[in-house]
């Protein structure tokens, strides 16, 4: 039995290349176009249960990996990644009976297992006397498509979740302000000068493709409005490598050298009109977890410093925050000749200078 | 960083006697066999990581925890999809609420 129907579809084969065959007598170069087309097509034959495939051109072909000889005679469903995907069967069984003009996308899966979404086109072809004898199938490929969706998903879903991040830090900064203070001018500066600072930082992680960012680079942006004025470019001296942090280390540090840069302006080396500071750092090999990075902020020339009666914000965010986030030591001295500031931290793994 | 911290005083305001955070994973699972935690707060992304290595200390040792994310929560892979989700941002109300559920007792909850 298994023989008969085995000859039974050659016989249909035959008829069929046959039919092809009668094709390109009549329509020559559309046949010549069908074939060479970077469009997947093929033909089926309508009469069939199933719609067996009687033409494939070479781009179905190269698009699922098959043979001719593997497709042809085979019923178009096979070509769907699960043979029991309901709803791709039921959007084939609408193409099929033209009662859609949009094309369906369906999942299919190659020779070698993989899978691939497509657009399937299907219109009937009729004969002179109207008779539908075949179907004509298209293929678009959607793979290209799909990725870039995925990717737009992941891009959206990450937007999201900065926005969401920024968000918070937005609400922390409002936060501390307010149980710091109960002046609204002392209030508007504090959340002015820390969302600027954090405006600041994205403005260099954007400009690296939030990548990564130098740490010259981040001292300088963090700095930068507090050096404008009263010459104070002049007095402050910067001295490292443009060793690069990941994003949220960067973020960190832009936060901490702009409450630095406060405090000094305030109460330290920028608070007159002498005072300086120095700032610098190397990075020195610490096995068996690589580098180090050693920081050393000094200000001098300032008005004689003095402890603070207690550690406002400023200095939780450099003490704590910034050795939490960076999983190393920070130090603040109030060294009556100006206030030094020391960082142990290890720079990540595979820090270049840059 | 700058979160952290006011969750930090957020907790002291709340009561709590103790908080211990981490900024990676390798340094909260080091704390989670240090030392014994009432309840946990955990971040869907701990800096890269994805922090399931910790959802799974805290379970294997049953500390309570929620989850805190920018995301709403869809966004976990794996994880533990029944455990309570704080988005962010979140007011110091939900906070509250969120790590009273986790600290009662299952009958009183």
């Amino acid at each position: 039995m298994a023989i008969s129907k085995i000859t039974k579809k050659s016989e249909e084969q035959k008829d069929a290349e046959a039919t092809v065959e009668k094709f390109k007598e009549d329509l020559g170069p559309f046949v010549v176009a069908a074939e060479t087309t970077r469009m997947a097509m093929v033909f089926t034959d309508a009469k069939e249960p199933d719609d067996p495939l009687i033409f494939a051109n070479d781009s179905f072909l190269s698009l699922t990996g098959y043979d001719r000889k593997e497709v042809l005679g085979k019923s178009f469903r096979f070509l769907l990644a699960h043979a029991d995907d309901a709803k791709a069967l039921a959007q084939l069984k609408t193409e099929f009976e033209s009662a859609s003009h949009s094309g369906s996308e369906v999942l299919c899966r190659r020779k070698d297992g993989s899978e691939f979404w497509t657009d399937v086109f299907i219109s009937p072809v009729r004969n002179e006397r109207g008779d539908l004898v075949q179907h004509f199938a298209s293929f678009a490929d959607l793979t290209k498509h799909k990725e870039e969706q995925a990717q737009s998903k992941m891009l959206i879903d990450e937007l999201n979740h900065r926005v969401k991040n920024t968000l918070s830090t937005v609400q922390s900064i409002v936060w501390q302000a307010l149980r710091t203070s109960s002046d609204p001018k002392v209030n508007q500066e504090s959340i002015e000068s820390r969302l600027f600072a954090l405006s600041r930082s994205h403005d260099l992680l954007t400009r690296e493709s939030w990548k990564s960012a130098g740490l010259r680079d981040v001292v300088n942006d963090a700095l930068a409005p507090f050096v404008v004025a009263d010459g104070r470019a002049e007095r402050i001296v910067i001295t490292g490598e443009n060793i690069r942090f990941p994003p949220k280390a960067a973020l960190a540090l832009g936060i901490a050298f702009n409450e630095l840069a406060t405090n000094a302006v305030k109460y330290g080396a920028f608070s007159n009109g002498e005072g300086s500071i120095l700032i610098e750092w190397t990075m020195k090999p610490s096995p068996p977890d690589g580098n180090r990075l050693f920081l050393h902020w000094q200000e001098k020339g300032g008005p004689t410093v003095t402890p603070p009666s207690r550690k406002g914000f400023g200095s939780r965010v450099i003490e704590r925050g910034l050795a939490h986030e960076l999983e190393g030591t920070v130090h603040l001295a109030y060294r009556s000749d100006g206030l030094v500031c020391t960082m142990n931290i290890p720079t990540p793994k595979g820090a270049r200078h840059g | 960083m700058l979160v952290l911290m006011m969750i930090e005083d957020m907790l002291a305001d709340l009561g709590c006697e103790s908080v211990t955070t981490a900024a990676t994973v390798d340094r909260a699972l080091a704390l989670i066999n240090a030392q014994v935690f009432d309840a946990a707060m955990l971040d869907m992304n701990l800096n890269g990581d994805k922090s399931h290595a910790v959802a799974e200390a805290l379970a294997a040792r049953g500390v309570p925890f929620v989850y805190s994310t920018g995301n709403g929560g869809h966004d976990m892979k794996e994880g533990y999809p029944d455990r309570p989700v704080l988005k962010k941002p979140f007011k110091f109300e939900q906070l509250v609420e969120s790590l009273t559920r986790l600290t009662l007792s299952p009958l009183e909850r």
